[in-house]
């Protein structure tokens, strides 16, 4: 997908992004644009209704994650584990100031929302909630009689876990909003 | 003169290895060097030009027309969505036990590998199969290892692989079939060993990532939707043809393109969508046809009687009669067979098969033995292969980083099929 003008990037709203990252999954080719639509508002609903949850996971942080293209990583072994990738969260830092988007994302909140992002996955990966999540999703992919069975959404769970972090980190956009700008830039860079 | 040849085929490996020469012409030149140095004339009987060129090139004609074959059947399950709808229902149904969808993605790369073989068959069962695993939280190298370890469940089965045993060490398929029908339990733990151990150990990681899903051509089966649910049978049509009825190893792929034809597409299309996909079944299997000439080439000149006579004493003095020692020395060796080693199957693997049974230092079922559980290996680990190089960087990790981890699970298969032949044949 090319990049919009950078002018857009103020303009795009945030379901936009959400539904880009569904369409990007191989599993979801040729699926209609409304129903992944549909998915993107339920999962963005889904995790921005979750209720608050301490990151129990320890935190690590390594400096070489614009070289592997992460900001945040979460691992379950051998302890659940979140590693913060400090030169992209700089780096996103500097294109929030560059951009002049210190109203949307305040000093320091990508980096409390990269915690928050990751404690949710935590809790989808441990927790009921993952279930919740599938039933609030509505992908019926069996049916006998009563007997229902949902299918899982690749990706749901990702939106889910950014839509928690911009309620609970009070972010005015979407980190996926953040991170689509942040992968052009490095993108650009490289260039 | 079998320490001559034996310094060529030396040659021959380090050319294959430092990337000097491409393996399959490394191979003929290592076939026509070899049939000089064994005394063979420029044409006539048991020469080069007539015997090793001549008649080795056509000599795995019919393992070519199966590997085009399962090429075809191969792009008929890409542009039909049949191998896409089936990694999608399993990731749907199984989406939430991260581990749950990684064995249903390596039930469905075996049942691909069945059909066909190298990176068509990881590109096939991989490009949704790896990053739905991604997506559910299996670690990248995991959800490659899944993707190679599944083929090589299927590769036991594999049609054209039979046709090329039996054409190469001259058996016959019922006797090729029968040690993969032994092999293939052995490939079938060890993949779901790695799953369950593997995500048992490296546990769930998700990742706030910068990147996209890697780009890639949009198949025309994003404008078909999914396969219906009785074409997706198709990968079991030629398995069940050629292993239950006893039918032979063409006709049973010919069997599977039909059927794979005809439960996904409208007659007025079939002329159409058949022509293409075999054209681009020709694509796919150029590489391995390449390699097959020139592995006939090498088999045609390792067989000449003064390639024979020359190199059987050396090689009797080194090979081990004892079973137990058999099983040992061709363990400590499985390493050999990567890296375009000496004792890859699809490289200089394939002359040494040829002078093991040439010089009678093994029956030749024992040598189907030794190949087919190298095979099991260079299949999944070697980080110079097609498949694995793929299947390693679609998922964004390093080939030697899949080759580490899959390693000790292929050494044991590789272990275990040793032991079968050590026990059945010598």
């Amino acid at each position: 997908m090319s990049s919009p003008p950078a002018a857009s990037w103020e303009t795009r709203d945030d379901l936009g992004f959400a539904v880009r990252l569904l369409s990007e999954i191989p599993v979801h080719e040729g699926r209609d644009p409304e129903l992944l639509r549909h998915w993107a508002r339920t999962a963005g609903a889904f995790g921005a209704a979750l209720a608050p949850v301490p990151c129990r996971a320890r935190v690590t942080e390594r400096a070489d994650g614009l070289e592997r293209g992460l900001l945040a990583r979460y691992v379950s072994r051998p302890t659940p584990t979140v590693e913060l990738y400090t030169d992209t969260l700089a780096a996103a830092e500097e294109l929030i100031d560059a951009r002049g988007w210190r109203h949307w994302y305040p000093p320091g909140s990508v980096r409390e929302a990269a915690l928050a992002h990751e404690a949710v996955h935590e809790q989808l990966h441990h927790g009921p909630a993952k279930g919740a999540l599938k039933r609030a999703l509505g992908h019926l992919v069996l049916r006998a009689g009563r007997f229902r069975l949902y299918g899982h959404v690749a990706g749901a769970e990702e939106i889910a876990a950014h839509a928690y972090a911009r309620t609970v980190c009070g972010l005015g956009r979407s980190p996926l909003h953040l991170t689509a700008a942040l992968a052009d830039a490095v993108t650009q860079r490289e260039k | 003169m079998g320490v001559v040849i034996l310094i060529v085929m030396a040659a021959g490996v380090a050319a294959m290895l430092t990337r000097k020469l491409p393996t399959a012409f490394a191979l003929v030149l290592l076939g026509v060097v070899i049939a000089f140095v064994a005394g063979a004339p420029l044409t006539g009987k048991e020469s080069v030009l007539d015997t090793v060129l001549q008649e080795g090139a056509p000599m795995l004609a019919s393992t070519m027309i199966a590997v085009l074959l399962g090429s075809w059947l191969g792009k008929l399950l890409d542009e039909t969505g049949i191998a896409g709808t089936i990694v999608r229902k399993i990731v749907e149904f199984g989406g939430d036990r991260p581990t749950v969808v990684a064995l249903g993605v390596l039930a469905v790369s075996a049942l691909i590998g069945t059909v066909t073989g190298s990176a068509p068959a990881a590109m096939l069962a991989g490009i949704i199969g790896i990053p739905a695993m991604v997506a559910v939280g299996i670690p990248k190298v995991t959800a490659a290892g899944t993707i190679l370890m599944g083929i090589a469940v299927g590769v036991p089965f594999e049609l054209p692989i039979w046709q090329f045993f039996s054409t190469a060490l001259d058996l016959p398929v019922p006797t090729v079939r029968g040690f993969m029908v032994k092999l293939f339990p052995l490939a079938l733990v060890a993949a779901v060993a790695f799953v369950l151990i593997e995500s048992r150990r490296r546990g769930v990681e998700h990742t706030w990532s910068l990147k996209t899903a890697a780009d890639k051509p949009r198949s025309r089966r994003e404008r078909l939707g999914d396969a219906p649910w009785y074409a997706l049978l198709t990968p079991a049509v030629p398995l069940v043809l050629a292993l239950g009825l006893d039918v032979a190893i063409i006709p049973s792929l010919l069997a599977g393109v039909v059927y794979a034809l005809v439960t996904t597409t409208r007659p007025r299309e079939m002329n159409k969508r058949l022509l293409r996909t075999l054209y681009g079944g020709f694509e796919v299997a150029a590489p391995p046809i390449a390699l097959f000439i020139a592995i006939g080439i090498l088999l045609a000149a390792v067989k000449l009687p003064g390639a024979i006579d020359a190199l059987e004493p050396l090689v009797k003095a080194v090979s081990p009669q004892n079973p137990v020692l058999f099983v040992l020395v061709f363990t400590l060796l499985v390493p050999l067979c990567l890296y375009r080693g000496p004792l890859n199957v699809y490289g200089l693997g394939a002359g040494i098969a040829g002078v093991l049974i040439a010089a009678g230092i093994y029956p030749a079922v024992a040598v189907l033995g030794l190949a087919a559980s190298y095979n099991q290996v260079f299949g999944v680990s070697d980080p110079t292969s097609t498949q694995t190089v793929w299947s390693a960087q679609y998922a964004g990790v390093g080939p030697q980083q899949v080759m580490v981890r899959t390693l000790p699970y292929v050494w044991a298969v590789a272990l275990g099929g040793f032991c079968v032949t050590a026990a059945a044949h010598l």
